[in-house]
């Protein structure tokens, strides 16, 4: 069987329909399964990137037998491509976190964990490589549905308060692209975002103008946009902590890809732009400032989540070719830097009731490897070199000077500032305080120590050579913005 | 009260909004490229007689599976959630007395009655109305028929669990089989037969039948799970 990417999703399918019957066999490949799998699609992420990159086509997929727009197909093009290989790593490396993660939890427990995790990074995945919009949006439920029930995780917090409230809110969401959805069929009469794109310029402006809105809404509230993000900071808060670094690392940044693809592709509107970028600025501006006040860890690290999704949609707005590769390199840092920052911070506030930052004080002596990350993981979301944050906040700063936007400059220095402000304090109770809390100390496992490291180490080789991966996050923004090629290349498939 | 002027303000807006553009639908006028395609092809090329059946297992297959996992984990969720061990002197929200004979002989009788309709309505779900997702949610009524009519009558969660697997492995390995073959995926590889046979549109009736099973072991696993949190057999461990 040829490597394809229908692959991606049926193979996790297979095993998540498989790990029930495991686990009456043995409890432990319960926890091996997925890990398998996550390898498997890491490695075929390599060989298709390979194959983009090298012949410097897209892969385009029929399935079913019946090609665009009759049928669903799902398509790896160097930008979709690109997010579904970061997903399935990241994946791989968060579910190695977990490989040892609350072995006193139930078994049967353990195993709807497993299958709901997994299940999430391929709803994640589904997103951004499928060709067809409402094939998104099923893949969209699936995210939602696993996230929603991963929130509500453990019993001991008030998990089910925060995923009552993900729930609320992502219904709403779900309802304003499934109606744009409808809206849009009945203008095209096509669900294949190639034909969409094609047909565009026939559909009435208004017609447009309320679809583009509704799409805007929804999808805004799957990126965390202001002020459509008050249901984040909560399900951070509550949700394990392997699953809010991949909320932050995936979840967050599928709900980006479906905003960016249907204003770059489907719509092409550019009067859009410059809301996206005040959305933007709001969000970032708002959030720092919020995040500035929080006195628990993981609530601080979800605003400063916000505001870097913020900063994406801003450098999204800009719109020129050096803008979309600084976004798109940020989304990049943005998930390897955060899932450092929850995975390690999850470390640091194990025992703590309360997870307050005052709780962290000292701990540097007593955690040394975890703390030692946590900081490497603070310098580098702040944009200091020589980290892998540094060079996606400098292409962003570069790209609005070349269209001299002054002022989202300043407002970008300035929110700079007030993160540094806020990781330096938590960094000071780290090292430059004596411990004083009796709070038991946990120490991270050694699968957990080795997936942060290579996180860690991802994040120093990225900022001292920076071309190893600038080169094809440049194919990924010449790929989201060359509209034509991509409806070339998906309505020409099966022709021949 | 200004929180509340400015909720109004915006729900005005919306609402304004999508009754504005949804009235501006044409009514009775076919816009669907699609459509017309999908109705010509289906009688002829797959030899499905509901061309409904042949759009949501074929041409837009891929969706029924996710969809198939949507609910699937709405089950997972759900029983991870719901896991919990119950205090001592909880309520129960079953009734407390048996119900009476009339209904459990009434239920008795219709119970097997109301799965062969059931069975028949996905296994037929490529000629008539009615498929996989139809037929299983009737077969799920007929387990809820018997849990609130016998205060006794257990599902067996590990044969539910069984069923769910195989059934959707079923699935995806018929949409696999087509890859291995050298087609795409989901894609037809058996002889499609005679319109309007029951042997006939090639994996179509064999995935119905899969998503049949599936979704009536869910259906029942899930009105189970919330009905177990609150009887007292469950918690007979402690």
């Amino acid at each position: 069987m040829v490597i394809s990417p229908v692959q991606y999703i049926a193979i996790p399918l297979i095993a998540a329909f498989l790990i029930p019957l495991f686990g009456k066999l043995n409890k432990e490949l319960v926890r091996i399964i997925p890990g398998l799998v996550l390898l498997y699609l890491s490695y075929i992420s390599v060989v298709l990137m390979n194959q983009v990159i090298s012949q410097n086509t897209m892969i385009v997929e029929i399935i079913a037998g019946w090609r665009p727009p009759w049928g669903i197909n799902l398509v790896f093009s160097p930008f979709s491509g690109f997010l579904a290989s970061l997903f399935s790593m990241l994946g791989f490396i968060i579910w190695m976190y977990t490989y040892n993660f609350k072995r006193e939890v139930e078994d049967a427990q353990t195993e709807k964990f497993y299958v709901l995790m997994m299940m999430l990074i391929t709803g994640t995945i589904g997103i951004v490589l499928t060709g067809d919009i409402f094939n998104m949006f099923v893949f969209l439920e699936i995210t939602a549905i696993s996230a929603y029930s991963l929130t509500a995780f453990y019993r001991e917090r008030d998990g089910a308060e925060a995923a009552f409230k993900y729930l609320l809110v992502g219904s709403f969401a779900s309802f304003f692209i499934l109606l744009a959805i409808v809206l849009l069929y009945s203008q095209v009469g096509t669900l294949n975002m190639a034909d969409i794109a094609q047909k565009m310029p026939d559909v009435n402006p208004y017609m447009k103008g309320v679809i583009l809105m509704l799409f805007f809404v929804g999808f805004g509230i799957e990126a965390e946009m202001f002020p459509l993000n008050g249901w984040a900071p909560d399900v951070y808060t509550q949700a394990p902590g392997p699953i809010g670094a991949i909320f932050a690392g995936m979840v967050v940044k599928a709900g980006i890809y479906g905003l960016v693809r249907v204003i770059f592709t489907l719509f092409d509107v550019h009067e859009i732009f410059p809301l996206l970028m005040i959305m933007g600025v709001i969000t970032m501006a708002v959030s720092e400032v919020i995040a500035l006040r929080q006195g628990k860890l993981k609530r601080m690290l979800a605003y400063s989540s916000i505001g870097q999704m913020g900063l994406v949609l801003v450098a999204f707005g800009i719109g020129t070719h050096e803008a979309v590769f600084a976004a798109i390199f940020l989304m990049f840092n943005h998930a390897v830097i955060k899932s450092l920052l929850f995975l390690s911070g999850t470390y640091l506030v194990y025992h703590s009731k309360e997870k307050n930052i005052s709780d962290l004080d000292g701990i540097g002596k007593s955690l040394p490897f975890t703390s030692f990350l946590f900081a490497l993981g603070s310098l580098a979301i702040v944009g200091l070199p020589p980290f892998a944050g540094f060079w996606s906040k400098l292409y962003i700063l570069m790209a609005a000077a070349d269209v001299r936007l002054i002022a989202v400059i300043a407002i970008i220095l300035a929110v700079s500032v007030v993160e540094i402000v806020y990781y330096f304090r938590v960094l000071h109770r780290i090292y430059f305080r004596e411990r004083i809390s009796t709070i038991e100390i946990k120490i991270p496992s050694f699968n957990a120590k080795i997936s942060m490291l290579i996180l860690a180490i991802v994040i120093i080789v990225i900022g001292v050579y920076p071309d190893l991966i600038s080169g094809l996050i440049e194919r990924a923004a010449t790929d989201l913005l060359d509209k034509q090629h991509y409806i070339q290349s998906v309505l020409s498939v099966g022709l021949h | 009260m200004m929180k509340r002027f400015f909720i109004f303000l915006i729900l005005a807006i919306v609402g304004y909004y999508i009754v504005d553009v949804v009235s501006q639908i044409p009514f009775g006028e076919n816009r669907v490229n699609v459509g017309d395609y999908y109705l010509d092809k289906s009688p002829s090329e797959l030899k499905v007689s509901n061309t409904v059946t042949a759009i949501v297992v074929n041409y837009r297959g891929f969706d029924t599976l996710g969809e198939v996992t949507v609910l699937f984990l709405a089950a997972t969720g759900l029983a991870s959630i719901m896991f919990r061990r119950k205090r001592k002197g909880e309520k129960d929200i079953r009734a407390k007395k048996a119900s009476s004979r009339i209904i459990q002989i009434g239920s008795q009788i219709l119970f097997p009655i109301i799965i062969l309709l059931g069975a028949y309505v996905f296994i037929h779900g490529h000629l008539s109305p009615g498929g996989g997702f139809q037929g299983g949610v009737i077969i799920a009524t007929a387990s809820l028929l018997m849990l609130i009519s016998y205060r006794k009558f257990k599902v067996n969660h590990s044969t539910i669990s069984w069923i769910e697997s195989i059934a959707g492995i079923v699935f995806v390995l018929l949409g696999v089989t087509g890859l291995i073959l050298g087609k795409t995926f989901l894609e037809n590889f058996l002889p499609t037969g005679e319109l309007n046979n029951l042997l006939s549109g090639g994996i179509i009736g064999i995935i119905y039948v899969a998503v049949g099973f599936k979704v009536a072991a869910e259906l029942t696993g899930l009105i189970d799970t919330l009905l177990l949190n609150n009887r007292p057999e469950a918690n007979k461990e402690k």
